[in-house]
């Protein structure tokens, strides 16, 4: 670790002596092996150890970003070198500044929890025993063409240092496991169901065999899958499908977004604009969550940011050079864990049995939003929902609508977050949504 | 401004190679065969690649027998170095610069359907000697033979720049942002904002084979993004326009910057008159030019033979039949100049070619690398492409388009009641075996009783690829390539690609609209 360090604070000092005022390294070491089984045979292994050092400089009230992997100390020098005369080219901006250090003070005391010190030595008998384990789970269907299943783990270090007084530096682990099923169906229609899994801890993990059969079931559940219809009625999102739409909800919650006039938040801020259901946290301070983390990438200290509270929008990540130039106090550049509060205290079948008519999502195909207007509309799969029971499953249809007016119409939160990604979106339900299909 | 162009670089680098010109890049590309270790007569230079990453034909060597020592069907060296230039232009001025270099060496051995694969971007022999075994683990025979010596390949020219992007310096770059953001102010007093994105990237690429052959390329690529906010009568909107391909600064000619700067200002003020469609299915007229997603999507990855040969893809057992209308021809091409999906040879060091994937509507060829072309017995199409050389080369697309059809845009046009005309894209998605695939239109246009009559705007398009091919009813005679560029994903790697198509209808696809 203190090698890393070391080495973000030899970037910082080259850059200095290369001419820079100011400068902003991390250097970066990670490992990654990679296995990849197909119908229970070894199908790849993938082994890797990788490192990087990047740099922001700061020339004359100039600014410039850099990265290399190629890390020999002559290479090194003049890729500094080079950098410093690039970033004397561009135009002055003063709204370019290294982060204001009063920033950097308060990282947590509470334990994280980044990383899992047996992930080191896991060992090849272990991974080939996790593959075998996913694919005995995917099977029990006679109509299997295809199981994949994967298992990989990460280790990973980072250190950064700034010539303002920043050093700081973090490991983290995480291990991955999956599988793929494929199914024939009616005619030359093949469904494909996939689960996966993103753990820190390993003991964060269900069995593996859940993990295969959760994906042959979700294949199985297309088979018959129809034209959904056209029509305006409730949607429930599964939670393994919510984060992606979270994710279009928040991109243009930035100060970057707000200062280009490309953000539906800007006009929303401190307005009942989403429905009282929805309370949403950024909170990178979550022992063993993915998205978890001391400090953001510009060293700010790691500490919950409230986005929307009962339905009004209150705060947006601010980084500091869009902070600057918007007038906003930074708050951090960037997401870590998404987290909602719950609205009622039932999970999906809870919320599905409620329902009574609607469509239950899935999954999403494809689809888009406009971060200025907030228009939408996202492809899905999932299933026709009838007197709170799954009667139909459809396909080859889209959801389309304005994302405000979406969450606005959000009439329940579930309790129950989907805490293998870092934006751990629970059940949701949305009123009045417009479907087309057949 | 005292200008470090890459050659200075090279210079106080710590490959010791200072005597690097042009004029040797140039002779260097298509340098001869195989150099002995041993060589004491007049010296014949190295390869200039070889110098680049500091290696020589006992390394490749050495390298190649640790890869194979535990037996190889397939097995290759993939030495990349990727050096990208970004300038970003905002609020009228030029105040950010990126810059990446990104090295190294990827091994790969193939055993019957197993890989074996390991990078490092450490160049060192030791290193890479570890790199070697690791990738060698997956095997469990004995060694396969490994060459001593190594045939250096004449490599094509599909994208020979007159100067190389090394060679150009950011002063002659900055006129060109402040160029496009005058024309795009120009064009309409609602333009409020204007952000530009400039990128020239320049990689060097060394590939050898089990077999002693040596690929060297030099592959440029450039992209210039134009984001448009224009604000009339309390309201905002934005939208943009970007040109791209594996072209030289000469490339920028007034008539492209103006061009790029027009589109993305008429696809931004359109939006203010443009209203969502009506939800559910109807005809679909794709555009010519980015229409070509529709090929991508709908039928392009699902004829990627990685996914045949596990039986996975619904075109799986269609080879040889009838999938579409006989006026249909779908392309799959590396070797359309300047294309940003074009290719000297692939990532495995295989020659590019024109796959013909469906003839006159019946399918013809699946894309294939050098695992597939094994599996069905026949020659690879030159598809073998990675990200980097952090990856495994897997069957991917190059340049899909559509030839000509018979019909006329007029025609078409005029043969729908209720539709619309999809113009402008932002992504796509497939699923390779239900075939269900989508793409997201920004811009277009409904069609009423045969007539353009109203601009639209952000609807997604989703269908079933054998059902859309089957309902192209008409193709017009105005096939063009889309000249934005598209990066395609699979398996968590993006590769560069093109993508065309002549004006068709599909007479049934669902619009993801409002109710009406």
């Amino acid at each position: 670790m203190s090698e890393l360090l070391t080495r973000a604070q030899d970037a910082v000092r080259l850059a200095q002596s290369s001419g820079a005022q100011g400068a902003w390294a991390s250097a970066s070491r990670s490992r990654k092996v990679e296995f990849t089984a197909r119908d229970g045979e070894l199908e790849k292994v993938q082994e890797d150890t990788s490192r990087s050092v990047s740099l922001q400089l700061y020339v004359d009230g100039r600014y410039s970003s850099h990265s290399t992997t190629s890390l020999t100390p002559a290479r090194l020098k003049s890729f500094v070198a080079e950098a410093v005369e690039l970033t004397r080219a561009l135009a002055p901006d003063e709204h370019r500044q290294l982060p204001d250090p009063a920033l950097f003070e308060g990282v947590t005391e509470t334990d994280l929890k980044l990383v899992d010190g047996t992930i080191a030595s896991i060992t090849r008998d272990q991974r080939m025993a996790w593959l075998k384990e996913l694919f005995e789970g995917t099977r029990g269907h006679d109509g299997t063409i295809s199981a994949t299943t994967y298992a990989s783990d990460h280790q990973s270090e980072r250190a950064m240092a700034s010539s303002n007084g920043f050093a700081g530096a973090y490991d983290g682990t995480q291990v991955w496991v999956g599988a793929e099923v494929t199914v024939q169906d009616e005619g030359d229609k093949r469904p494909e169901g996939g689960h996966w899994l993103g753990v820190r801890h390993l003991d964060g993990f269900p069995s593996m065999q859940a993990v295969g059969a959760e994906a042959l079931k979700k294949a199985t559940d297309r088979l018959g899958s129809v034209q959904g219809p056209t029509e305006r009625t409730r949607m429930i999102v599964d939670p393994q499908a919510g984060g992606r739409l979270l994710s279009y909800l928040l991109r243009p919650a930035s100060a970057r977004a707000f200062h280009q006039g490309k953000s539906f938040w800007k006009a929303a801020m401190g307005n009942e604009a989403f429905s009282k259901a929805l309370t949403m946290v950024d909170d990178p301070l979550l022992p063993g969550a993915l998205g978890s983390r001391l400090f953001d990438g510009e060293g700010i200290a790691s500490k919950p940011l409230t986005l929307v509270e009962a339905g009004v929008p209150q705060n947006v990540y601010v980084d500091t050079y869009y902070g600057r130039k918007a007038g906003m106090t930074p708050t951090t550049g960037g997401r870590s864990n998404i987290t909602l509060k719950p609205s009622v205290d039932k999970d999906l079948a809870g919320l599905l049995a409620d329902t009574g008519e609607g469509i239950y999502v899935t999954s999403w195909l494809g689809g888009n939003s406009d971060s200025t207007t907030g228009d939408f509309s996202f492809g899905l799969r999932g299933h026709v929902v009838h007197k709170g029971q799954l009667v139909k499953t459809v396909g080859e249809m889209n959801v389309t609508g304005n994302l405000t007016e979406l969450f606005a119409n959000l009439s329940a939160v579930g309790n129950d977050p989907w805490v293998y990604r870092s934006t751990q979106s629970p059940t949701l339900v949305f009123d009045g949504v417009q479907f087309s299909g057949a | 401004m005292k200008h470090l162009n890459r050659r200075d670089f090279l210079k106080v680098g710590a490959a010791g190679t200072a005597t690097l010109t042009i004029p040797s890049w140039l002779a260097g590309c298509a340098s001869t065969g195989a150099v002995a270790a041993s060589t004491t007569a007049a010296p014949v230079p190295p390869n200039p690649f070889l110098t680049w990453f500091g290696i020589d034909e006992p390394t490749l060597s050495r390298l190649m027998t640790e890869l194979s020592s535990r037996g190889a069907d397939l097995a290759d060296l993939y030495f990349q170095y990727r050096r990208s230039n970004s300038i970003s232009m905002e609020d009228g001025i030029i105040s950010r610069a990126d810059s990446s270099v990104d090295e190294g060496v990827g091994l790969r051995v193939v055993v019957g359907d197993q890989t074996g694969y390991a990078f490092t971007e450490d160049l060192s022999v030791e290193s890479m000697l570890a790199a070697a075994r690791t990738a060698a683990s997956i095997a469990h025979g004995g060694g396969a033979e490994a060459p001593v010596a190594f045939d250096f390949q004449e490599t094509p020219k599909f994208y020979d720049l007159t100067v190389p992007w090394a060679d150009v310096g950011i002063a002659s770059k900055l006129p060109v942002l402040e160029q496009v953001e005058g024309y795009a102010k120009a064009l309409d007093p609602a333009v409020t904002k204007v952000q530009i994105w400039w990128n020239d990237t320049e990689e060097r690429v060394l590939v050898a084979d089990l077999k002693g052959h040596v690929h060297t390329d030099l592959r440029p690529a450039t992209r210039l993004w134009v984001s448009v906010t224009a604000t009339k009568d309390g309201e905002t909107l934005s939208g943009g326009a970007n040109i791209a391909g594996r072209h030289g600064f000469d490339w920028y000619t007034e008539e492209q910057l103006r061009l790029v700067a027009k589109q993305a200002v008429d696809r931004t003020m359109v939006l203010f008159d443009a209203r969502r469609p009506p939800a559910g299915t109807m005809p679909v007229i794709l555009a010519a030019g980015a229409s070509g997603i529709l090929l991508h999507e709908a039928i392009g990855h699902g004829l990627e033979a990685d996914f045949n040969r596990k039986g996975v893809s619904i075109y799986a057992d269609l080879m040889g039949q009838q999938i579409a209308p006989d006026f249909v021809t779908i392309v799959d091409s590396g070797v359309i100049e300047g294309e940003r999906g074009a290719l000297n040879f692939d990532d495995e060091g295989r020659e590019c070619e024109r796959t013909v994937l469906v003839e006159e509507g019946k399918l013809a060829s699946y894309l294939h690398d050098g695992i597939s072309a094994r599996h069905y017995g026949v020659d690879a199409t030159g598809s073998g492409r990675r990200q980097s050389f952090r990856h495994v080369p897997l069957p991917r697309m190059r340049c899909t388009y559509m030839e000509d059809g018979p019909h006329t845009p007029e025609e078409i046009i005029a043969s729908v009641d209720n539709g619309i005309i999809a113009e402008t894209f932002t992504n796509g998605q497939v699923q390779i075996g239900a075939g269900d695939f989508t793409f997201y239109v920004k811009n277009g246009w409904l069609v009423e009783g045969g007539k353009v009559t109203a601009p639209i705007k952000d609807c997604n398009i989703i269908g079933n690829g054998p059902a859309a091919l089957k309902a192209v009813t008409m193709a017009a005679n105005d096939a063009k390539l889309d000249t934005g560029g598209w990066t395609c994903g699979k398996d968590g790697q993006g590769v560069p690609v093109s993508q065309g198509l002549p004006t068709v209808l599909v007479s049934e696809l669902v619009v993801g609209g409002d109710d009406v």
